[in-house]
C-alpha cells in the first residue's frame, strides 16, 4: 500500500479545517456560564506550559482579561512549568513574565512537577510548594481540599502519603492535581494505566471528586470513571495538533487544536467549569455534582 | 488498601528479608551449614554505599547556606551548582559502578526481569520509554544531568522492587540504563547500562 505525504500547505489545510470543526462544536453545545458568585471558590487551570513562546503568553494574556471578569485568588498547575534549561532567566522568560499580570495582582500558583521540571522547582517561592514534591492544601473558600503528587516517581512513601491524606482529610471536595494522566485518548502517550492501577482504587475509596492532569498535550474531559471526573489539560503552552485519537471512548469532550486554560467555581456540592483557548472563547463547559460518600 | 500494604512491605529491612526468601529457601538447610544469602548482602552492601554517598551529600551541603523553602530561581540554581561542584570534587574519582556495582547491577536485571514480563510487563516498559527526547545521551558519572531530556516515568511497580533510597537519591531511566540521580545536586551519581532489554 502507497502513502502519500501531504504537503505543508495541505497539512495546514487539514488542521485549518479540524480547528474549524471543533470551533463548531464547541459552538453547537450550550455553553454553562461560570456563576461567578462573590463568596465561591475560584480558581484557574494550566498544564505543560511552560516554553516561553508566544502561545504561552497568549494563555497568560487571556487569564489576564478573564480575570478581570472572574477574579480567581490562585492557579493549579499540571506540570511541565518550565521546560528544558530553568537557569534564572528561564524562570522569567518560561513563568513569571507569561503571568505576570495575574502575578501582580496576588494570584497565587501551585505546582505540580511533571517530567520535564527540575525537581528543586519545589523550592522556588512562586511555585508554594514549600520544598515538597508532594502536598495539600485547603481552599480559601468553600469546602474543598487539593492535593498535588509528583507523577513521575510515585514511590511507596508518596502513595502511603496520599492514602493518609485522603483518609484524614474531612473536606467535601477533594481534588487531586498530578502530571501523568490515568486517563487520556491522547496518542503521544495516552492513560498511564500502572500508576492508574495505584491511584484509582484510593480516589475511589476516598471520595474523589475531581482529578486534573497534563502531560499530553491536548485537553480533554473523560467521560466520568467511576464517578470520578478527569480532564486533561496539558494545552496551555504546549500543543500537539492531531494528537487526540478521534472516537475514543473516554472523550466527553476534546480538542487539539488550540492552547486552552480552565477556569472553575465551586459553589456548595457543584463545581462549574469553562475551557477557553487562546481568543478567550469558551470552547467547553459544564457542571460537575460532587461524590457523595461511598455507602 | 494499598498504601497500607506498601507501607508493610517496604522497609529497607523487609526488601531485604523478602528478597532472601526464595534464596533460603532454594539454600534449604544442609545440616549444620550457615545459610547463605547472596541478595541479602548484595543489598546491604548497596545501601552500605548509598548512606557513604548520602553521607558526604549531606556533608557538604551542610557546608553550604541553607536553602529556603520559599527560594528565588538564583538561590535555587547557586545552590544546585554549588553542591554539584562539591560533590564532583569530592568524588573526582568516582567511576560508572562504584555505587551500583556489577553484582548489584545483575540483581536489578534480576528484580526487574518479573516486572517487565507479559502484558502488563510491556506496559511498564512503554511508561518508562515514553520519552519525547529521541537523542543520545552519553551518561558521565557526576555529569549534570543534561537539561534537555525530561526525566522518565518510574511506575510504582518499578519502586516497588527496588531497595528504598533516601531523597536524596532517586532511580531514573534513560532509554534502558538506569541512573542514580541526585536531585539536589542535578547530577547523575552512577549509572547501569541495559537494566533491562
Amino acid at each position: 500500500m502507497s502513502h502519500r505525504r501531504l504537503t505543508p500547505w495541505a497539512t495546514a489545510g487539514v488542521l485549518a479545517a479540524l480547528a474549524c470543526l471543533s470551533a463548531a462544536a464547541a459552538r453547537q453545545q450550550p455553553q454553562v456560564p461560570l456563576p461567578n458568585k462573590p463568596d465561591t471558590l475560584h480558581f484557574a487551570v494550566i498544564g505543560d506550559n511552560g516554553n516561553g513562546e508566544k502561545p504561552e503568553y497568549d494563555i497568560g494574556q487571556q487569564m489576564l482579561n478573564w480575570y478581570n471578569r472572574f477574579q480567581f485568588p490562585f492557579v493549579v498547575m499540571m506540570g511541565d512549568n518550565i521546560y528544558g534549561a530553568d537557569r534564572p532567566q528561564d524562570f522569567v522568560k518560561k513563568f513569571e513574565a507569561p503571568y505576570k499580570g495575574l502575578l501582580d495582582k496576588g494570584v497565587k500558583f501551585y505546582a505540580s512537577l511533571g517530567n520535564h521540571d527540575s525537581r528543586e522547582q519545589r523550592y522556588y517561592k512562586l511555585f508554594n510548594m514549600e520544598g515538597k514534591l508532594y502536598y495539600s492544601f485547603k481552599a480559601p473558600k468553600e469546602d474543598v481540599r487539593f492535593f498535588a503528587l509528583e507523577s513521575s516517581y510515585m514511590d511507596p512513601d508518596q502513595i502511603t502519603w496520599i492514602e493518609d491524606e485522603l483518609k484524614k482529610s474531612n473536606e467535601k471536595w477533594k481534588i487531586v492535581y498530578f502530571h501523568h494522566p490515568l486517563y487520556s485518548s491522547a496518542g503521544t502517550h495516552g492513560s498511564q494505566l500502572k500508576l492508574r492501577a495505584v491511584l484509582e482504587p484510593l480516589f475511589i475509596q476516598y471520595n474523589v471528586s475531581l482529578v486534573l492532569s497534563g502531560h499530553d498535550h491536548t485537553y480533554e474531559r473523560i467521560k466520568p470513571q467511576n464517578g470520578i471526573q478527569y480532564f486533561v489539560e496539558g494545552s496551555s503552552g504546549q500543543l500537539r495538533s492531531g494528537d487526540l485519537r478521534r472516537g475514543s471512548p473516554l472523550t466527553a469532550f476534546g480538542t487539539d487544536t488550540d492552547q486552552t486554560f480552565m477556569l472553575m467555581e465551586v459553589d456548595g456540592d457543584n463545581l462549574t467549569f469553562n475551557t477557553i483557548n487562546r481568543e478567550g472563547t469558551v470552547i467547553d463547559s459544564g457542571v460537575i455534582a460532587r461524590r457523595k460518600k461511598n455507602p | 488498601m494499598a498504601g497500607v500494604m506498601l507501607r508493610r512491605i517496604c522497609t529497607r529491612h523487609l526488601v531485604v528479608l523478602v528478597l532472601s526468601l526464595p534464596v533460603v529457601a532454594a539454600a534449604a538447610p544442609e545440616q549444620g551449614k550457615p545459610r547463605v544469602n547472596p541478595n541479602a548482602a548484595t543489598i546491604k552492601e548497596f545501601l552500605k554505599r548509598v548512606d557513604a554517598y548520602v553521607a558526604l551529600h549531606k556533608k557538604l551541603e551542610g557546608a553550604l547556606p541553607a536553602l529556603p523553602k520559599e527560594a528565588t530561581p538564583q538561590q535555587i540554581d547557586v545552590h544546585e551548582r554549588a553542591l554539584g561542584k562539591l560533590m564532583q570534587e569530592a568524588r573526582k574519582d568516582a567511576k560508572p559502578g562504584d555505587i551500583l556495582f556489577p553484582a548489584m547491577q545483575r540483581l536489578v536485571r534480576t528484580l526487574l526481569r518479573p516486572i517487565f514480563r507479559g502484558k502488563d510487563g510491556l506496559q511498564i516498559k512503554n511508561e518508562i520509554l515514553d520519552n519525547e527526547y529521541k537523542g543520545n545521551v552519553k551518561l558521565v558519572v557526576n555529569g549534570r544531568y543534561p537539561d534537555e531530556v525530561p526525566v522518565s516515568t518510574m511506575p510504582p511497580q518499578v519502586l516497588m522492587a527496588l531497595p528504598k533510597l533516601p531523597e536524596e537519591l532517586e532511580y531514573r531511566f534513560i532509554q534502558r540504563d538506569m541512573i542514580l540521580f541526585d536531585p539536589h545536586a542535578h547530577i547523575i551519581a552512577d549509572f547501569m547500562e541495559r537494566a533491562f532489554n
